[in-house]
């Protein structure tokens, strides 16, 4: 990917935050339970380089709903980074810790959302 | 059928509904508890909101036809960001006699052909594999089935003239691909290609794809896994073999052998996933229902890619005794059959379960064939139901 492009994706990236950070401060009058269209990755060491490595090309919650091993993340991770992930080489150990400490096997399930459901749809 | 104008009228204005519908950046949150908006998609349970991969909750699998608000979405790219009837064009080439390049205007005079089928992720289940593998948790709802309607592939190939070399058809979307992520293009046989029932189809149900689905066009490999059927279909190109790229290999292959689960498969132990397997699922009662004592009645849909369902069993008894149950009326041969079976069920828990069987002799398994990415998951589906 250009630079450009890749400026440009980070451009409306950050649009896309802040657009979802008014609409969702815009709906916390009425309810405090709306699912957030843009989920976090869990606090940790790693938290802000994972942020930046995965959350680029796809959200959170492709994460946050994996429960796998230590060797089936070092997989992931490193096809991702050929894939075009930015993580120095010096972190790739410590993001697949991160990864696999957050969502190991014996993690419970992970709970998605569900889009709303519309006026009128006969359901 | 609609006529051609009616085609055209409905087409401009899908147009404008895609121009016009709201982009991820203006999605909102609802103001209901723990749901997500987002436009024509009603109660679907969001595995991921970007890029857009939305699952039917097991409870709409009770209509023959899925309306489209409850039909799966997969993604494995970003939607495109820019889609227009007036300037999108297919173009057909490879090993062709004359390459030929399609306005959507031209597709639509194209004789027109319906296809019912049932469409399947390869990775519905794959959350139920054990060990888990990687790759978007679905559950059972990555499916559904449409009548999906468009010219012939055959026909579209009729006239571009397929060379003796021709022997794959490769398919190339729109889709946008993030990073340095391998494109989403993969190649089906020209045998399948070929076939009168493969499409390029422009209507689901009866009304212009939507962007989800594909618009203005994709292409419907009826009885393949989900994956065959192009989204946003902008490239045809006839190949002398198939397809080499990510989504053919190493994606989207099943070990030629049995595995142990959670061993690693060298590429070369796998084929390509084709045709989707034997399987059943119950929509109705839920897991964990709570249900009152009489008559309790177990309802499903049933389906086996190419071949046709010939029996759908259940047991209430953990598996102990089977009895058939009955199909519905509704049938076509890539679609799903619904079922329905009823009995009196006194005080107490229950483990219920189905079993489809198909024409090809192929049983629903008690467990599902483990494979690294969780692929064609279909065990006997169960639910367990307290009667109090």
């Amino acid at each position: 990917m250009s630079h450009s492009a890749k400026s440009n994706r980070l451009t409306r990236s950050l649009a896309a935050i802040a657009v979802i950070a008014l609409a969702s401060m815009s709906v916390s009058a009425f309810s405090q339970q709306a699912a957030k269209p843009a989920e976090d990755l869990p606090p940790g060491a790693m938290q802000a380089k994972a942020t930046t490595a995965c959350l680029e090309c796809h959200e959170a919650r492709i994460i946050l709903q994996q429960r796998l091993t230590n060797a089936a993340w070092t997989k992931e991770v490193d096809k991702m980074v050929k894939w075009g992930a930015v993580v120095d080489g010096n972190d790739r150990d410590a993001l697949i810790d991160y990864l696999s400490t957050n969502f190991s096997p014996d993690k419970g399930p992970y709970e998605a959302p569900r889009t709303s459901i519309e006026k009128g749809s006969g359901k | 059928m609609s006529s051609r104008r009616n085609f055209l009228k409905q087409m401009s204005r899908a147009a404008l509904a895609v121009g016009a519908a709201p982009s991820v950046l203006s999605w909102a949150t609802s103001a209901k508890s723990g749901s997500i908006d987002i436009p024509g998609e009603d109660g679907m349970i969001v595995r991921s909101f970007r890029f857009v991969d939305l699952e039917t909750p097991v409870e709409y699998l009770n209509t023959w036809l899925t309306p489209i608000p409850h039909f799966f979405v997969r993604n494995h790219m970003h939607e495109p960001s820019e889609l227009n009837a007036a300037s999108w064009r297919l173009m057909v080439g490879g090993e062709v006699e004359t390459p030929l390049t399609l306005t959507l205007t031209e597709l639509s005079k194209l004789e027109t052909h319906s296809v019912v089928n049932t469409l399947e992720c390869a990775g519905n289940g794959r959350s139920l594999h054990r060990p888990q593998v990687p790759g978007i948790q679905w559950s059972k709802g990555a499916v559904g089935t449409a009548r999906f309607s468009g010219p012939r592939l055959r026909d579209v190939l009729q006239r571009t003239g397929v060379k003796a070399t021709g022997k794959h058809v490769m398919f190339r979307g729109l889709d946008e691909v993030p990073g340095k992520v391998p494109p989403f293009i993969r190649s089906i046989p020209i045998q399948k290609a070929l076939d009168s029932d493969t499409l390029i189809a422009t209507h689901m149900n009866g009304a212009p794809l939507t962007k989800h689905h594909g618009f203005p066009a994709r292409t419907l490999v009826p009885g393949w896994i989900g994956a065959a059927s192009c989204k946003w279909l902008t490239e045809i190109k006839v190949l002398e073999s198939e397809f080499v790229g990510n989504f053919m290999n190493p994606a989207y292959r099943f070990p030629n052998q049995a595995v142990k689960p959670g061993d690693a498969v060298k590429p070369e132990d796998t084929h390509v996933v084709t045709g989707l397997n034997v399987k059943s699922v119950i929509s109705g009662p839920l897991d964990g229902a709570s249900l009152k004592a009489g008559r309790v009645a177990v309802h499903g849909a049933a389906w086996a890619g190419e071949a046709d369902i010939v029996k759908v069993e259940v047991s209430i008894d953990g598996g102990a005794s089977w009895t058939p149950a009955v199909l519905g009326h509704e049938q076509a041969h890539y679609a799903w059959r619904l079922w329905s079976y009823e009995r009196k069920a006194e005080g107490g828990d229950y483990v219920i379960l189905s079993r489809a069987t198909d024409s090809e002799g192929r049983t629903q398994p008690a467990t599902a064939v483990w494979n690294p990415s969780g692929y064609l998951y279909n065990a006997v589906d169960q639910v367990k139901i307290h009667v109090p």
